[in-house]
């Protein structure tokens, strides 16, 4: 209950029903303001014209006839608490409905609200209430003053008919906003309390759940669409993490497992210092081999953050692939293979030296590990006329299609390199890599042996 | 130099030369220790801070050959520290220690007037050589053109190079490889400290490909000379010397 008054639905109900009491209290006011004065000018055109004839009866019958007048007007009495008065030239009763002239009122022929008690009325009436009458006066020849005047009550009944009106539809108005809102509320927050109960459940650690969507297909599905699709995303990343946190623990226990073991032997009785020399320097190699695998997941993780994005500026790529084939083609020849350089000068790409460096070293790399001996390595480094392409394509055994998306996955090493060096983090490098320069990062068949292409779209320098 | 000396195979061949007074400003009280230890071992006298305040007390008041500073420090930051030296006047070289790796933070630490900038966890003897480096550029002796090693000579305006009157071509990157291995001759040079100097390689490639390139540089000023200048000190880098 004190959850729905405190859904924006409601209170937004809650704002529309003042707005809308507000403006239709406004109009209705108005509407009462106009029909009260069209009523009172009606009233005092009325009561003028009257005056007017009792002043003509009294010119051609004289005071006389106009008495005679109101008696008999009185004797019929059906002047809708409309009453008159005629008193002579001092003052003294002479004919009508009230027992003396009200004090304060002028004979000049002009309407007023004139303060009437209703004692002054010679017959008393129930409904006579108090109040300021529209009074109007005249002088006659003889020095008789005349007045006419018409009960408030009539006029008021009026009024508080409108008025009546005016709060029940005002009252209206309220209750349908407050029970419209209230409705709504109580919507959004079952729909609300859907996602709740999901968000609830995935807190507690089951990433499988997802929000219900309805066939109403609105904004609320939208955003559980949405939601959706971001735990899909979360939940893939996640199981992506567990696996790379497994492989890192399997990658770095062995070695850690060697270390542990020889340290706890050397240490099982006194030996002779060439034997802890030796021992010393088998365990720095295998710290070496667990730092360098810390080291190669610090910078994926770093390329993967876009830290480095700031650091990119507008290089030589093609200066850059020349240098390392240069550097890398004894390596390639040791080891029976050739290394090809195909690169076309001054290709330049907005980009970070220091990891495209690393980025085509390890596809090098890779190319000596894998293409086998004999194997021809090309490093290509071309022009489009809308991208800067580098390339290292081999001619060895290349990698089935089904598996060229795998590679790509950290720590992930195909059966037939199991045998060999290496951490399988090569190719994440490259491709985290390839995301952050904004490059395509394509596996090909080479027709035998597998291309690694990378496609730098061509920006204007200085981006 | 203490007993355990003789245990550790060979010298390291660093310390041969006057010993250096070093102040290192590290607050793991335990990677200090090790520091220390190893660096009075080569014969070098050190002084430690453990932070920044004290750190910068010391590197002003003290006359040190060299400052090691560990980049993340309580009280006062590393590069803090080389700022203000470098503000008062003193250019005393300074090498950078941190856990930071990427790229940008080697920028800003070089930037703030450090000299070299080392990644935590670093290999002894890549500190030891880059110690040394320092020390040398640092040193007295004006920037020369003309380098000689025994009876190799390099003329750096002319780049020619010659070994017994012989002379010998080079292709342009051998030449600033040798011309980096002169400069430090008689010291031990990393594979790192090439693959930074000699390239401008901010990664370490798996493949030991500076090997080849030392190779081939040796063939063309080894070969066929009495003595062999460029040695191989194995598993921790190489060594142009006259000397074995």
């Amino acid at each position: 209950m004190t959850r729905l008054w405190r859904t924006s639905a409601i209170r937004l109900a809650l704002r529309y029903a003042l707005y809308y009491a507000l403006i239709a209290g406004a109009g209705l006011g108005a509407l009462y303001w106009a029909t009260s004065q069209y009523v009172n000018a009606q009233l005092a055109t009325s009561l003028s014209q009257q005056l007017d004839g009792y002043r003509q009866i009294a010119k051609q019958k004289g005071v006389a006839g106009l008495i005679a007048q109101f008696n008999q007007e009185q004797a019929l009495d059906n002047r809708r608490e409309r009453y008159v008065l005629l008193v002579d030239a001092a003052g003294r009763y002479l004919a009508g409905d009230l027992t003396d002239w009200p004090a304060g009122l002028s004979a000049d022929d002009q309407v007023r609200n004139i303060w009437l008690e209703d004692d002054l009325l010679r017959q008393q009436q129930e409904d006579g209430p108090e109040g300021h009458w529209p009074t109007v006066a005249t002088r006659l020849a003889g020095g008789e003053r005349l007045l006419a005047t018409q009960s408030i009550g009539e006029t008021e009944a009026l009024q508080a008919f409108i008025l009546s009106a005016v709060i029940i539809t005002l009252g209206m108005i309220v209750t349908l906003t407050l029970v419209l809102g209230w409705n709504l509320g109580r919507q959004m927050l079952a729909r609300v309390d859907r996602v709740n109960r999901t968000t609830a459940r995935i807190i507690d650690g089951r990433l499988d759940q997802r929000i219900p969507i309805s066939e109403r297909n609105d904004e609320f599905d939208d955003l559980a669409r949405n939601l959706n699709r971001m735990l899909d995303h979360i939940d893939k990343l996640v199981a992506g993490m567990r696996q790379v946190t497994d492989n890192v623990a399997h990658d770095l226990r062995r070695p850690l497992t060697r270390v542990r073991n020889r340290l706890d032997v050397t240490l099982l009785e006194a030996r002779d210092p060439a034997q802890y020399v030796a021992t010393l320097d088998e365990t720095r190699a295998d710290i070496e081999q667990i730092i360098a695998t810390f080291n190669t997941l610090l910078d994926i993780a770093q390329t993967e953050s876009g830290h480095i994005r700031g650091s990119m500026a507008d290089m030589d790529l093609s200066a850059l692939a020349q240098e390392l084939g240069e550097v890398y083609e004894d390596a390639f020849t040791d080891n029976g293979q050739q290394l090809v350089l195909a690169i076309t000068p001054d290709q330049h790409v907005t980009g970070n030296r220091d990891l495209l460096g690393q980025t085509i070293s390890n596809l090098l790399e890779n190319a000596l590990k894998y293409a086998g001996s004999q194997a021809t390595v090309t490093l290509t480094v071309a022009a489009t006329p809308q991208s800067v392409q580098l390339s290292v394509c081999d001619t060895g055994p290349g990698i089935p299609a089904e598996q060229r998306d795998r590679v790509l996955e950290r720590f992930v090493r195909l059966d037939d390199a199991r045998s060999t060096a290496g951490n399988g983090l090569g190719l994440s490098l490259v491709a985290a890599s390839a995301r952050l320069h904004g490059a395509t990062l394509r596996l090909t068949d080479n027709g035998p042996g597998l291309c690694v292409g990378l496609g730098f779209t061509m920006t204007t320098s200085g981006r | 130099m203490t007993t355990q000396q003789p245990l550790a195979r060979t010298p390291l061949g660093h310390a041969q030369r006057r010993p250096m007074h070093l102040l290192i400003i590290e607050d793991d009280q335990e990677a200090a220790n090790w520091l220390i230890k190893g660096l009075r071992e080569q014969g070098h006298v050190v002084d430690h801070a453990a932070d920044g305040d004290d750190g910068l007390h010391q590197a002003l008041t003290g006359q040190y050959d060299l400052i090691v500073v560990d980049r993340m420090l309580p009280k006062r930051d590393g590069l803090s520290i080389i700022r203000m030296l470098r503000a008062d006047g003193r250019n005393v070289p300074a090498l950078v220690l941190s856990a930071l790796g990427e790229v940008d933070d080697r920028v800003a630490g070089l930037r703030a007037g450090g000299d070299d900038y080392l990644v935590k966890p670093y290999a002894f003897d890549e500190l030891l050589a880059r110690l040394d480096a320092l020390t040398r550029r640092s040193g007295e002796a004006p920037p020369s053109t003309q380098l000689r090693v025994a009876d190799l000579e390099l003329d750096l305006n002319t780049h020619k190079v010659r070994r017994a009157g012989q002379d010998i071509r080079l292709q342009p990157k051998e030449l600033r490889l040798l011309e980096y291995l002169m400069r430090h001759q008689d010291k031990l040079v990393t594979r790192t400290m090439l693959l930074e100097h000699v390239w401008d390689f901010h990664f370490d490639p798996q493949t030991n490909v500076v090997d080849t390139q030392i190779s081939r540089l040796r063939s063309k000023i080894d070969r066929g000379f009495d003595a062999p200048l460029l040695h191989t000190v194995r598993g921790r880098g190489y060594r142009l010397s006259a000397h074995d």
